[in-house]
């Protein structure tokens, strides 16, 4: 193994580990008000939110794009997911219908 | 650990992609591995990839590796509300393992994280081995293996939407939903690189506790009133 790659590997691991942990390690300790208690219940939607509509309006390369494929894929899974309320049967049904628009939409 | 399935379905695949490019970058299968093992964050490995790819050094690789993975600050400090007073090695091998999907399904199945380590181990240790089996099987057999057929790219928007909807609890989810929605994609198409998430996750979490706080300032307040008239009515 090279060491250069190696530097590149453990500097990473470092600076990946230490947001994930810090937070963690010190916070468990604190006595946390209930109302920013509440407002932190919110991040996860809110993170969620932020990941998923990138994916949909911009293209691997960065541009702002309409994708009929993922928007209706999207749609798919969000109504699925909302009915069923099964995680894995959701997610992979949407696939599914990923897959099955993929021969209609052409990809 | 059946929990972990979607997560296993969705890294499976995109780590054979890391492995894949990561050969064609360079790497040996070994390597690949190793990054997988001890990184853990597939943006910023794929990032790392594409830096390793066009020669760039291990400084600014590390740098934006930090900037890519500051947004697990946000999930570490929610997920500490469920672990209080847990031992630190513990901690820090529940921390070491956080990834985006990890931490989403745990918050879709609160009641089983909520001061049970094993059980978020055991999502976590699941998924972390697929992303490193998925490496290293990727970088190992990349140029037979086609990941574009059966929907397989879809699998992760797939599993956030599910996340996402299974979070959607009251109005004012929607309203952060559609905040941090519409700012993420303005701080993307605005700024380079990954800082989009943790700005507009912070933006609408941010807008979140603000409103929080007024509501249960007006709350109490009301309350005051009430027990007031309350009283009056009594005196009368």
């Amino acid at each position: 193994m090279k060491e250069e790659m190696l530097a590149i590997i453990f500097g990473m691991a470092v600076v990946t580990f230490l947001p994930r942990f810090l937070p963690m390690a010190f916070l468990t300790r604190w006595v946390i008000p209930e109302r920013v208690k509440m407002g932190l219940g919110y991040i996860p939607t809110a993170i969620l939110s932020a990941i998923v509509f990138p994916i949909l309006f911009f293209n691997e390369g960065g541009k702002v794009v309409v994708q009929p494929l993922y928007l209706l894929s999207a749609v798919s899974v969000f109504i699925l997911s909302w009915r069923l309320k099964r995680l894995w049967a959701s997610v992979i049904l949407g696939m599914l219908v990923y897959w099955g628009l993929g021969f209609f939409l052409g990809h | 650990m059946k929990d972990a399935l979607p997560i296993v379905l969705g890294y499976l695949p995109v780590g054979m992609a890391f492995g894949l490019l990561a050969g064609n970058a360079g790497l040996a299968p070994s390597e690949a591995g190793l990054m997988s093992l001890l990184v853990y964050a597939g943006a910023s490995q794929f990032l790392a990839i594409e830096m390793i790819f066009k020669g760039i050094t291990w400084l600014p690789i590390v740098l934006a590796t930090f900037f890519v993975n500051l947004r697990h600050i946000l999930m570490s400090s929610n997920l500490s509300l469920y672990f209080k007073n847990a031992r630190l090695p513990l901690l820090g091998f529940l921390s070491a393992q956080l990834t985006d999907e990890s931490f989403a399904v745990a918050m879709s199945n609160l009641p089983k994280v909520k001061n049970n380590p094993p059980y978020l181990f055991g999502l976590q240790i699941t998924s972390h081995l697929a992303w490193v089996i998925g490496s290293i099987g990727g970088a190992l057999f990349g140029p037979f293996i086609k990941i574009s057929e059966f929907g397989l790219p879809f699998a992760l928007p797939s599993l956030f939407i599910c996340l996402l909807v299974f979070q959607l609890k009251t109005v004012r989810h929607f309203g952060i939903m559609a905040i941090a929605g519409v700012s993420s994609l303005f701080f993307k198409w605005a700024l380079q690189g990954n800082w989009y998430i943790l700005l507009a996750a912070l933006l609408a979490g941010g807008i979140g506790v603000v409103v929080e706080i007024i509501n249960g300032k007006r709350k109490t307040e009301g309350e005051g009133q009430e027990a007031q008239s309350s009283k009056k009515t009594l005196r009368g």
